[in-house]
């Protein structure tokens, strides 16, 4: 055959693109790399300084026990759910887009978790006691109390970074192997015992796809559960504005929302950067950015439905706290999430946009922002105004909170920048598996 | 004595593969090395069907019994009454079962994978001979 030659030379060349980003790093990765490092260590510094002062530093004080930190955390939580759903439910439904965009997404998966873990332990105050929520037999014969969210959580969250961790290690086993040819001297025996001997024979393949299989099909529920168990955090306490049966829905919607729009965030740079023009397309992007708009249109529709369930509700006290949402204290963020979220996607109707990276990029950063503000708006304005409006009172940021909280976004960027010069970037056997196919059923 | 046969596409690799399929060659006597997973592979030289959900089965089914128990062993060990409520609350309980139940499901899959697919392999870790994106059919004979 004519062609046969050029299909291997397409195959070398896709190795040859993306195993180039893992070659040696510029001037300017340094630079972003030592910035994210100066950051995170300055965020150590604050937390140190929080242990040693006390809580007080952070701001969090009655009535609004919950803040900055528990809203960060729920935030990253969310960030990570769109790369179990893009790799995993797009895997069972066969979707060919997926191939360009799981390795970041799973990668971004795995950071955002070990970002999110941070919070409950920072928010702990005496960090050192974390085990006591574990089950562990001891002496005083006491148990965790299995009927509170925040147990459920522990088992939620630790699950779900075990089985991403073994989703992503498992998806990269082939790529490894393609590195491990291309690489010398340690590099070759690191690769190497990564690959744990990947051949590519008939029998590994046919035990690994059953194996994505079944990981994919264990993930799915997963995703929808850890979120589900997070927003019961809330959902369970009887406070007006958290105590309603929309919640679970409602908060994995939204995570889905928030994690594709970082997902644009990440790769729409490093597409750039890495010169992967060629394989991450713009009818990619135009697939992934349908998901944005049906997710963010989910997400209007939870927030008009949280309305409406308030005022049907008869109760006063929920009636309020939706009114002070949108008109009290805290109106103004709630606005710029509602912008951010219902009204900004809007423009993601239109076909042209969808193909435009830069908007598609200024679109990802707004959602990111509004996002990070739903978090907020629902956990302060609750706790900042329940029942006794003798105990009202307002939450105000600290530097200290704050300093975490960015902090926080250098730690995760610096991992995900580590990641991009260590791994494989793009999961390349299954774009050539996919490219063999052609896409046009994608 | 093995023949070897290498090929830069996969129409021109399952072509091939369908010949010395047909023509009576023992199917563990043919190996196959390929780039990516090659669909009509297993439908070629009628693999069986992957044993790894039995794995997975065992491991879903442990971790769901590990999370009851868990829950309901802890929960009589010490009978503190919280919240009003009883103190075998299933629903509850059933969460940390279902997290139990993915996690050593997923857990039990990636072991039983490595099983069965025969890994890790020291020797295949630095490999003699290399194949890129060849595809590879190697015939055994005696």
């Amino acid at each position: 055959m004519h062609n046969s030659a050029h299909v291997l030379e397409l195959n070398n060349q896709l190795d040859n693109d993306i195993l180039a980003a893992m070659r040696k790093p510029s001037t300017l990765y340094w630079f972003a790399l030592a910035v994210c490092l100066f950051v995170v260590m300055i965020g150590g510094a604050l937390w140190g300084y929080q242990i040693v002062t006390g809580m007080g530093v952070a701001g969090k004080n009655n009535p609004v026990g919950w803040a900055m930190y528990i809203t960060t955390f729920v935030f990253w939580v969310g960030i990570a759910h769109s790369g179990t759903l893009i790799s995993a439910v797009l895997l069972l439904f066969r979707a060919k887009f997926r191939s360009r965009f799981n390795r970041s997404a799973e990668a971004m998966t795995i950071f955002a978790i070990m970002t999110a873990g941070l919070f409950p332990l920072i928010h702990m105050g005496r960090v050192w006691f974390f085990y006591f929520v574990m089950p562990y037999p001891n002496q005083r014969q006491l148990w965790s109390n299995f009927r509170s969210p925040l147990v459920w959580d522990v088992f939620a969250i630790s699950t779900y970074l075990t089985i991403s961790l073994v989703f992503f290690y498992v998806g990269m086993i082939p790529d490894f192997a393609i590195v491990r040819q291309r690489a010398s001297g340690i590099r070759k025996w690191i690769y190497g015992v990564l690959s744990v001997g990947w051949r590519g024979t008939e029998t590994q393949w046919r035990h690994y796809n059953q194996l994505c299989i079944l990981l994919a099909a264990f993930a799915t529920p997963l995703v929808v559960s850890v979120h589900s168990v997070v927003s019961w955090d809330f959902a369970m306490a009887i406070l007006p504005g958290w105590h309603t049966t929309i919640f679970a829905h409602y908060f994995v919607a939204g995570a889905i929302f928030s994690g594709t729009a970082m997902v644009f965030t990440l790769v729409i740079p490093m597409r750039k950067i890495f010169h992967l023009e060629r394989y991450i397309t713009l009818e990619h992007f135009e697939s992934l950015t349908k998901l944005l708009l049906i997710t963010s249109l989910i997400v209007s529709y939870a927030y008009i439905v949280e309305f409406l369930l308030a005022f049907y509700s008869g109760n006063p006290f929920e009636k309020s706290i939706f009114v002070y949402r949108a008109t009290g204290d805290y109106a103004g963020l709630f606005w710029i999430m509602v912008f951010c979220n219902c009204v900004a996607p809007l423009i993601l109707f239109v076909k042209k946009i969808r193909r435009n990276l830069v908007v598609l990029f200024i679109v990802s950063i707004l959602i990111n922002i509004g996002m990070w503000f739903e978090r907020f708006v629902i956990i302060v304005s609750t706790l900042s105004h329940d029942f006794l409006p003798y105990a009202w009172g307002l939450y105000k940021p600290t530097l200290v909170d704050t300093g975490i909280v960015i902090a926080s976004f250098a730690w995760f960027f610096l991992f995900f920048l580590l990641f991009a010069k260590t791994l494989p970037i793009l999961a390349i056997t299954e774009v050539k598996e996919v490219s063999a196919k052609g896409e046009h059923h994608a | 004595m093995r023949e070897e046969f290498l090929f830069n596409s996969e129409e021109e690799f399952c072509a091939k593969l369908r010949e010395v399929s047909q023509s009576g060659v023992d199917r563990r006597k043919i190996r196959t090395i390929t780039p990516y997973f090659v669909y009509e592979l297993d439908e070629i030289i009628q693999a069986p069907a992957s044993n790894l959900k039995f794995f997975t089965l065992f491991g879903a089914v442990l971790g769901f019994i590990t999370g009851m128990s868990l829950t309901i062993y802890t929960v009589l060990s010490w009978p503190l009454i919280t919240g009003g409520k009883p103190f075998i609350s299933l629903p509850p309980f059933l969460i940390i079962g279902f997290e139990m139940t993915i996690l050593l499901g997923g857990v039990t899959s990636f072991l039983g994978f490595l099983l069965i697919a025969r890994l890790p392999r020291i020797k295949d870790m630095a490999p003699d001979k290399e194949y890129g994106n060849q595809f590879v059919i190697v015939v055994e004979k005696e």
